[in-house]
């Protein structure tokens, strides 16, 4: 049988006294949580455990005497031996440590209290002994990945079993050395708890600030959000991304300044993660907002804005005039080209107009924008993608016109195809069957269906030229929106604890022999393996509203060849829980 | 299963019997075992039926009067392409022809009516309108396409129009075949110079190709004996509207409508003689369902 003791390193230099920790059941191993030094009452001590078990819920026990005789002190060891008679337990531990020697010795005594167990041999057999050495503060620290919720007595594993109740035990390490109590223990806050005045001045202020935050909060929601009727504004607003990007952030901030202290630590690095990057955020945006305000900026932008928009549509003029000729040496249906070549020339004209008769207004407009940039830079962002969908707003409406018709086109000629081949499209078996058809029916058919055959080269090419302008407009809003989603969901805080504080993202342990020596016990340095960066940002990463392509590559081009209009960036709701 | 044969039998019959022909009975014979009764159940050609030539012949007149309405087609098309028929003209024909022929139909029909005459007349009203309002926009669909093209697609189309016709039951048109045919003639139709003609094209590919077929069934129907002469009508009319237009076309068209009607039912007929069909119990069962007995 091999028993595993987990010696915190704190506790190696220890005066000699009692042992107290855990023994983790179901399993060979005991963990050792601080040492209580002579003199002790054992009445005291027993006091001190069974309070500490009620406020820690770890269930505390006395696991054996430690001696590290120094001068003055010989006859601690019989003294030692006699004490588990006083506290009552199936196995007894006796640790002892020469000063100067690395190794410890170890006596395994079993108390007799049950019969042995004929399963187990029986007979006293000699007890092989392993000490795994542990730092107790970072393993107090830390969290072990993947985490499970788990109470205390049911844990899955060893591991788990002891970085749980190192965690659970934060009650028994809050007397110190410098404390007026009847005992005197050695654990990691021995030497003195560590406190920082700034650290409890915001932990005092920041109760009656999260309720003013709070209140302001659920006001802006219930006045925002719910005394617009749904309908067409609702509709709007899902599409305009600084509304989805607003609606987002005010959810953030129900969860970072809710009253309700976090309980798991899931739910504290979410809060944490959310509160960095919003400061960042906000920071970026501050910067962008002192350029942009700096030098004249605005105007600048104004001045270019305008000769721009003009020069887009004049350059959307020259490709329709193209069209109408004959493109790239394609015959077209001369009648059809110019109906629609004037058609869209003259949505141009319009737009145009348009924006010559806002020039004048562009820069104010420009000038309030801007100032929301203060609210963080992802609010920037998404505005700017807005203001480049209001802008190729006509490409947009060109685009719907030419898949709209270009769609038309194709049902009509695959539905008289079926009417040229004497078939027809059975809707209850949802086949193609035979059918026999009128003589009218089969006319006017024929007719119909040269027509749109002839046609179709014309308003194929108009579709092209239209569709691959808007995913032109498509992709550059993509990559804005890629940008926000990059800056709403990278998880900053838990990036910063891994790259500093490693030891609090834990993944495993490795064990370091520290001392072999044959006829002692094993010595191990038990160190804790940090979570990997790659598998930080998946666990940690803020769930977003991530726009990501609906469809994939294959279905997108079956619904280009169709003529369906495509939507191509879907929007993942919010997870809220 | 016990059964009484001696020594002496058959060498088919065994102790237990002679060879039955069932699945279900475990048989002392090796699986591919026959016996004399094998193929007794053979027949050979019982269903070669025996062609008389001059039968063959005149059948074989549907399948030459529809090449010849396909040549007459095409002579009308060449008269307006090259200016000898005006379009008024034509249209005037048009009507000329399709107000006795609807009256001789009417004639034939007798006292069974599928149709209305209503039903007819608003069916005549429907066609005029959508082919004199489409006109324009068919005149000028094939305007960027290369002659060549549409010679080649008309052609490619007339010949799956002969391809696919329902000889058998032409009385409804086949949908590909009619559909084949207008397509043609609409490509032909667009490459002439004016709406007019385009609405003149349309109006006569609909009688020839959608309206004579139906009359000439009415007329094979009622009056056996004047489909010869229809038949023969149309040949002549084809050969000879072909030679005004184009004499070698006509030699070409003359000489192959002697093969059809002359040649081929020979070729029919002595080939006969080769054939070789088994039929057997083991052919694929036919159902035959009588349904008149449900129908009252």
């Amino acid at each position: 049988m091999v028993l595993k003791i987990f010696f915190p390193t704190c506790c190696n230099t220890a005066d000699s006294g009692l042992l107290i920790g855990r023994w983790i059941p179901g399993q060979d191993s005991a963990v050792v949580l601080a040492v209580i030094h002579y003199p002790f009452i054992p009445g005291q001590v027993k006091k001190y455990l069974s309070e500490t078990q009620n406020q820690s819920q770890v269930d505390l026990a006395v696991l054996g005497s430690w001696s590290l005789p120094k001068d003055g002190q010989e006859g601690m060891d019989s003294f030692l031996k006699d004490l588990s008679t006083i506290f009552p337990n199936s196995r007894w531990l006796q640790l002892s440590r020469e000063i100067g020697k690395r190794g410890f010795a170890c006596q395994v005594v079993h108390n007799r209290i049950t019969p042995p167990d004929p399963a187990q041999g029986g007979t006293d057999k000699k007890d092989q002994i392993i000490f795994i050495h542990y730092d107790q503060r970072k393993v107090m620290l830390s969290q072990l990945h993947p985490i499970h919720e788990e109470s205390p007595g049911e844990e899955s594993s060893e591991l788990r079993a002891v970085f749980h109740t190192v965690a659970q035990s934060g009650p028994l390490f809050l007397l110190d050395r410098y404390d007026e109590g009847p005992l005197k223990l050695t654990h990691w806050q021995s030497e003195g708890r560590e406190a920082s005045i700034v650290v409890e001045l915001s932990k005092q202020a920041s109760v009656p600030l999260c309720i003013v935050l709070t209140w302001l909060v659920s006001l802006w929601q219930s006045k925002c959000f719910r005394s617009y009727s749904p309908g067409l504004f609702f509709r709007t607003s899902v599409k305009m991304s600084t509304c989805v990007q607003t609606a987002y952030r005010t959810n953030h901030f129900q969860t970072v300044f809710s009253t309700k202290k976090a309980t798991s630590h899931m739910e504290f690095m979410r809060k944490a993660n959310i509160f960095v990057s919003f400061l960042v955020d906000m920071s970026l945006g501050l910067l962008l907002v002192s350029w942009l305000y700096r030098e004249n900026h605005i105007s600048q932008l104004a001045n270019t804005l305008v000769p721009v928009a003009d020069h887009v549509a004049k350059e959307l003029q020259e490709l329709l005039e193209w069209l109408m000729g004959a493109p790239a040496g394609l015959k077209m249906n001369r009648a059809l080209d110019q109906v629609l070549g004037r058609f869209f020339l003259y949505h141009i004209h319009l737009w145009i107009s348009y924006i010559r008769l806002m020039s004048p207004f562009i820069e104010m407009i420009l000038w309030y924008v801007g100032l929301s940039a203060c609210l963080g830079l992802t609010f920037a962002l998404s505005v700017l993608s807005d203001i480049v969908a209001l802008l190729t707003f006509h490409i947009y409406c060109f685009y719907v016109y030419g898949a709209r018709l270009y769609c038309l086109k194709v049902y009509g000629l695959s539905s008289l195809w079926r009417l040229f081949c004497g078939k027809k499209w059975n809707v209850l078996r949802q086949r193609v069957d035979s059918c026999s058809y009128d003589l009218d029916q089969l006319f006017i058919g024929t007719l119909l269906f040269t027509i749109l055959l002839f046609l179709l080269p014309t308003t194929a090419l108009y579709y092209l030229v239209f569709t691959l302008l808007r995913l032109v407009v498509v992709m550059f809003q993509g990559v804005i929106h890629l940008a926000i989603d990059l800056i709403n969901s990278f998880p900053l805080f838990a990036m910063g604890l891994r790259l500093c504080r490693s030891y609090r993202l834990a993944e495993g342990v490795k064990f370091r022999v520290l001392c072999e020596e044959p006829g002692t016990p094993l010595h191990l340095m038990m160190e804790i393996n940090p979570l990997k960066c790659s598998s930080v940002l998946q666990r940690y990463r803020t769930p977003t509203y991530s726009c990501y392509p609906r469809d994939s590559w294959v279905d997108l081009c079956k619904k280009l060849f169709m003529g369906e209009l495509i939507y191509p960036w879907k929007h993942k709701t919010t997870k809220t829980d | 299963m016990g059964a009484n044969s001696g020594p002496g039998a058959s060498p088919c019959a065994s102790p237990v019997g002679p060879w039955r022909k069932v699945l279900y009975a475990r048989q002392p014979f090796p699986d591919n075992h026959v016996d004399r009764r094998f193929l007794e159940e053979l027949r050979r050609n019982i269903r070669v039926r025996q062609y008389r030539y001059w039968a063959v012949v005149r059948e074989t007149g549907l399948v030459a009067q529809q090449v010849s309405c396909v040549a007459v087609f095409i002579t009308l098309w060449s008269c307006m392409d090259q200016g000898r028929l005006g379009p008024s003209v034509l249209l005037w024909a048009a009507t000329g022809c399709a107000l006795p022929g609807y009256g001789l139909y009417e004639m034939l029909g007798g006292k069974d009516r599928e149709r209305p005459r209503l039903a007819d007349l608003q069916s005549a009203a429907v066609f005029l309108a959508f082919t004199f309002g489409f006109s324009p926009v068919l005149k000028t669909l094939t305007e960027s396409v290369s002659t060549d093209t549409v010679y080649a697609m008309s052609a490619v189309m007339l010949l799956a129009h002969l391809l696919s016709f329902p000889y058998t039951q032409p009385s409804p048109p086949g949908s590909l075949s009619l559909n084949a045919a207008l397509f043609a003639s609409v490509c032909l139709a667009s490459r002439l110079p004016g709406a007019l003609h385009t609405f003149a094209m349309l109006s006569w590919a609909l009688l020839v190709f959608a309206l004579w077929p139906c009359l000439l069934h009415r007329l094979r129907e009622r009056a056996e004996w004047s489909f010869p002469w229809a038949a023969g009508l149309v040949c002549a009319g084809g050969v000879g509207g072909l030679g005004a237009v184009w004499p070698g076309g006509a030699l070409l068209l003359s000489l192959a409508l002697l093969v059809l009607t002359l040649a081929c039912p020979l070729l029919l007929v002595c080939l006969q003689r080769h054939k070789d069909n088994i039929h057997g119990p083991w052919d694929e069962a036919e159902i035959r369902e009588d349904l008149s007995r449900f129908l009252s």
